[in-house]
């Protein structure tokens, strides 16, 4: 069959295209790997302790905060180091413990533990009030100490660790929490928010600029040459079309071995994850051959392409999570396929969805693959004619 | 009327515009040219005649100042052809059109002028009269990618001439070209000559050679085999007539027995045809219609040419001009 | 000197005609900073709606409402009374409050006994960062409450004798909690995510033009245009200066464009603008660099497409152009200091997060120097070798 013919020979093209083989595979993974390691998690405060170790107080202290749930401790060696590390958003708040702590907190009067955060910046803020609360903790534990020692006399030292250990089994006022809403909105941090939202957006980038090896194709007259051999124009375009489809089928297949296999992402229900796949490799396949429509140049193409695909990854999801832009955008945004593909991987990842769950939204993805075919079908056959 | 550039030093430059001594040039183990002399004064035009391979473009890149020869010195009008005061009295046409196809032939124009150190209104001046010269003034100012083959080849050559220079040095300039162009090409350095200029001029096609050059030197594998005026050396072959036998079958085979035919000097073959140099030629014939009942072949015309360029280089290399 | 600023005009010229460098050095970069500034031009800030139900009205209950609406709390929170727990449930559900609070009847009362009453943090997993304010504010303001009675168990616990204990209980009451905190403001402006990112996105577009200026060389090559403009009375080191003039005006003025309209229209901070412009210049020598550098090692313009797309790629992505460098691992912070774009963007955050002036950059602007320094040297070496082999 002649179409299947025409596949293979754009597909073997494309394998000795170096930069294209960068792009597909080298690139994607890379990207994975930095924005995984980068958004690492959605709910804690990167703080700074300073002095951390300069008592067992300190030390205890810094126990603390390490263990609160929604904090996580970074040590520095100076005030101005952390506050400079506050200042560049490394760290939502800098926690400077007094060189004295040891000896203040035995003593009698008060003592102050200095937060560096601003606070009309919510984030630094918000951190800060975590440290409130930590810190609250381990000042009940040294009310307590004062108090047996004002009471009883002995060693501070000794009462403090006897008020540590009551901490937890006296009863108290506790705080529970009640989870009201499990239904998780967005891809879960790390690998697992990278893999599919740069998978979307890479195999559609792509595929895209893939449409630019169409135009040179035509350009260098090669189209007009196939057609004139017992080649149907019908053929041609079918063969484009599994070639455009098979590149972005193996491109995404193997950012899913690579997402499960080097970073333990785990896509979900394998039926519609699948599925999903093979959709999102259609809607690339159509959006690239009609880019070889659209465009009179291979740079057109080239410089198009990405731009489009990056706006269109903004918009729908790719970069960063719809649930935190305005509705308006939201909206905006579900005129893009990529906000369907996104929100369909999170049904499948967040919410654990199976196949029933993601209907709708690979019923849309296919309606988008089938425009994008349609067109770009109905467009290559007049260029050919 | 084309006026040429003054060279910095002597108006009226004494010696040779160009001289060449002993150039040779190694590419790696390749030898591409070795031991080549020739010089050329202001108004002739000299050929360099030679098959692909021979060394003619080396030559020519040597004398554009391109190339450094590894041993040999070139100068022009005096000056090392390497040197800038060298470089602006030489015009440079390369074979290939070397033109850029995003920009305007006026933009074109304008820039490779500027690299020769016009501008202002002397720039414009000679823009325009390129222009002209080339019938390309209506078309300027479209992109030279939109061009026909024959327009960007006349632009190619325009652009080597806008400053005016004494040397005009041009690579094969119709390979590839229709006949009349190639007309109009040959009829232009003529005039080009006539006004004053030297002209070099590199070629594998004998009747050009024939047609326009003062001077021909022959060039083979690198070496400067024989030089002079086309009487001069079409003499040098004396009573020698160059045979051309149309054949059809082994034409190789043809050759081979027709050089061991007496009186025989030289055979080729090129154009399905085989070319011999002899002597009396033409008392050989029988001999000759022997060898191609020998060789199998059928013989399908005989031409015995007076002597010419052709048969001056079958002679001096034993192997035909054209390939 | 003439020659170079002919090439360079030249090589301008073909650059603005070319409409695919037009789109990646201008029209993308602005593209995309317009959306991202219109997704997150808004209120970028933590906040969190806490509805709170009070089912309580006791003493203590009216304590942990003045604790919810402390002034320090006032941008970060805001209290929604609601009547009662499943109307605080239902509001987290519904989305029109982030978390809740629960203060159960008869929590007052129970306060001092030996099973106090709990309160409840009513959560959605959609917003941790509420649930956790929620939950520190209520644990603050309990571990007060529960201070005293940590006392007289710690001095019990001592050994003080049991029959002590309501003297020690009238003793613990009222105790002060001796540990404070100070918040100290660092007096710097804010980040905000468009004044990260349109620089960021400015130098990784600019970046491309490594790949324009070294492929177009190749593509002059091919054309026989550089040995016809080296038969010219000029030499090989015109040829590479004027190509390195035309990248440095047309990365510059991509970088201008973007700044100024980023800038003006999108409410992008670059900082004070003579820090910012020697930032931007450090940046665009290195952009030169890279392009000798490139044309010295590719040896045809597919091969240059390719080695400039791996660079531009790998230093974009390890020097934060693509996410927020600084809340990635200590490592890839480390890294993105090996290369330019990484020491510019530290110097346009720090420009904009200090409000310094030119002294605030100078560290940043010598990095690059340097960088552009050591890929310059190689890269104009090479680079002669291609032009003239």
């Amino acid at each position: 069959m002649s179409a299947l013919r025409i596949a293979g020979l754009s597909l073997r093209r494309l394998a000795r295209d170096r930069a294209a083989l960068f792009f597909m595979v080298a690139l994607p993974v890379l990207v994975i790997t930095v924005v995984g390691l980068t958004v690492r998690s959605f709910s804690t405060f990167p703080v700074g302790v300073v002095n951390g170790r300069s008592s067992a107080a300190a030390v205890e202290l810094t126990a603390v905060l390490e263990r609160w749930p929604s904090l996580e401790v970074h040590e520095y060696a100076t005030s101005s180091a952390a506050s400079t590390a506050v200042r560049r958003s490394e760290i939502a708040a800098a926690v400077v413990i007094p060189s004295s702590f040891g000896r203040e907190i035995a003593a009698s009067g008060h003592v102050e533990i200095e937060v560096v955060a601003e606070r009309a910046n919510s984030t630094q803020q918000a951190a800060a009030t975590a440290v409130q609360a930590a810190v609250s903790q381990f000042s009940a534990r040294v009310a307590a100490a004062r108090f047996t020692t004002a009471q009883l006399g002995g060693d501070f030292a000794a009462n403090l660790a006897l008020a540590t250990g009551l901490q937890g089994s006296v009863p108290q006022v506790r705080s529970t929490t009640v989870v009201a809403d499990d239904s998780q909105q967005t891809l879960p941090a790390g690998f697992s928010y990278s893999a599919p939202t740069m998978l979307v957006l890479f195999v559609f980038i792509n595929a895209v600029a893939g449409g630019a090896t169409i135009i040179s194709t035509r350009r260098l007259g090669m189209y007009e040459r196939i057609l004139a051999a017992p080649v149907g124009a019908g053929s041609v375009v079918l063969g484009e079309m599994l070639a455009a489809f098979a590149a972005a089928l193996a491109q995404a297949a193997l950012i899913v071995l690579v997402g499960a296999a080097a970073f333990g992402v785990s896509w979900g229900d394998p039926l519609a994850a699948t599925l999903l796949v093979l959709v999102w490799s259609l809607v690339g396949a159509g959006a690239g051959v009609l880019a070889g429509t659209l465009f009179r140049t291979p740079q057109q193409a080239g410089a198009l392409g990405p731009t489009i695909g990056i706006a269109f990854g903004m918009l729908g999801g790719c970069m960063w999570p719809l649930s935190i832009v305005s509705h308006a955008m939201r909206t905006v945004g579900h005129l893009t396929p990529q906000a369907w593909a996104v929100d369909a991987w999170t049904t499948l990842l967040a919410r654990h969805g199976t196949l029933p769950d993601v209907t709708t939204k690979l019923g849309v993805l296919a309606a988008f693959a089938a425009g994008f075919l349609l067109l770009a079908a109905a467009r290559f056959r007049r260029s050919l004619a | 009327m084309i006026r040429l550039a003054a060279p910095v030093r002597d108006p009226a430059v004494a010696g040779p515009l160009l001289r060449c001594e002993g150039l040779t040039r190694r590419f790696g183990d390749r030898v591409a040219v070795e031991g080549v002399s020739l010089s050329l004064p202001a108004g002739e035009v000299y050929g360099l005649l030679g098959p692909n391979g021979a060394g003619k473009t080396t030559t020519i890149k040597m004398v554009c100042g391109l190339t450094a020869p590894d041993r040999g010195t070139v100068h022009v009008a005096g000056e090392p052809a390497t040197s800038a005061r060298a470089r602006r009295l030489v015009g440079y046409v390369p074979q290939d059109v070397a033109l850029y196809p995003d920009l305007t032939a006026r933009e074109n124009l304008r820039f490779l002028g500027s690299l020769y150190g016009l501008s202002g209104g002397v720039l414009r001046e000679r823009v325009a009269e390129a222009l002209e010269l080339t019938d390309l003034t209506d078309r300027a100012r479209e992109r030279v990618g939109s061009y026909s083959g024959g327009m960007k080849r006349r632009l190619n050559m325009a652009a080597g001439l806008l400053h005016h220079p004494r040397l005009l040095v041009l690579d094969e300039p119709t390979v590839g070209v229709d006949p009349q162009s190639r007309f109009a090409i040959l009829e232009r350095v003529r005039t080009f000559a006539g006004q004053g200029m030297a002209v070099l001029y590199t070629t594998h096609y004998m009747e050009e050679a024939d047609r326009i050059c003062d001077r021909v030197g022959i060039i083979d594998h690198g070496h400067l085999v024989a030089e002079g005026t086309r009487r001069e050396l079409v003499a040098k072959l004396g009573e020698k007539d160059r045979i051309e036998l149309g054949a059809l079958g082994d034409l190789e085979r043809l050759a081979e027995l027709s050089r061991q035919v007496p009186g025989v000097e030289g055979a080729g073959v090129a154009d399905h045809c085989v070319h011999l140099v002899a002597t009396s030629g033409r008392e050989l014939l029988p001999a000759l219609l022997e060898a191609a009942d020998r060789a199998e072949v059928d013989i399908t015309s005989v031409d015995v040419v007076e002597p010419d360029l052709e048969a001056v280089f079958l002679h001096l290399t034993g192997t035909a001009l054209r390939e | 000197m003439r020659p170079v600023l002919v090439i360079a005009a030249k090589d301008l010229k073909q650059r603005l005609r070319d409409r695919s460098a037009i789109v990646l050095a201008l029209l993308a970069p602005l593209a995309v900073a317009a959306l991202m500034s219109a997704a997150f031009g808004g209120a970028e800030n933590v906040h969190a709606t806490l509805a709170v139900a009070n089912e309580d009205h006791g003493a203590v209950a009216t304590g942990l409402l003045a604790a919810l609406h402390a002034p320090e709390l006032g941008r970060l929170v805001t209290v929604d009374e609601v009547r009662s727990a499943s109307a605080a449930t239902q509001a987290v559900r519904s989305g029109s409050a982030d978390a809740g609070i629960v203060i159960p009847a008869g929590f007052s009362a129970s306060v001092l006994t030996a099973s106090p009453e709990a309160l409840s943090t009513v959560t959605s997993v959609n917003d941790t960062v509420a649930a956790e304010l929620a939950s520190s504010v209520t644990q603050a303001f309990t571990a007060r409450l529960n201070g005293d009675r940590l006392a007289v168990a710690t001095a019990l616990a001592a050994g003080a004798p049991a029959s002590h204990v309501q003297a020690l209980a009238r003793d613990a009451s009222g105790l002060e909690l001796p540990v404070d905190v100070v918040q100290r403001a660092l007096g710097a402006r804010q980040l905000s995510t468009i004044s990260y990112f349109a620089p960021a996105m400015a130098i990784f577009f600019v970046l491309f033009v490594v790949s324009f200026t070294s492929r177009s060389f190749f593509v002059e090559r091919e054309q026989g245009m550089i040995e016809r403009a080296l038969a010219a009375p000029i030499s090989a080191r015109h040829v590479v200066a004027g190509k390195a003039l035309s990248a440095f005006v047309l990365a510059a003025t991509s970088l201008a464009v973007i700044g100024v309209v980023t800038g003006t229209a999108f409410g992008a901070d670059w900082g004070d603008p003579l820090g910012a412009i020697l930032v931007s210049l450090a940046m665009v020598l290195s952009v030169v660099a890279l392009t000798a550098l490139v044309i010295g090692v590719a040896r045809t313009e597919r091969q240059a497409e390719t080695v400039s797309s791996i660079v531009v790629f790998c230093l974009a992505l390890l020097g934060g152009n693509f996410v927020l460098v600084s809340v990635a691992p200590p490592l890839l912070r480390r890294l993105a200091l090996f290369t330019p774009n990484g020491w510019a963007l530290r110097g346009y955050t720090d420009l904009a997060t200090t409000g310094g002036g030119v002294g605030t950059v100078v560290v940043p602007v010598l990095a690059i120097l340097a960088f552009a320094a050591v890929v310059g040297v190689a890269g104009l070496l090479l680079a002669r070798r291609a032009v003239r082999p």
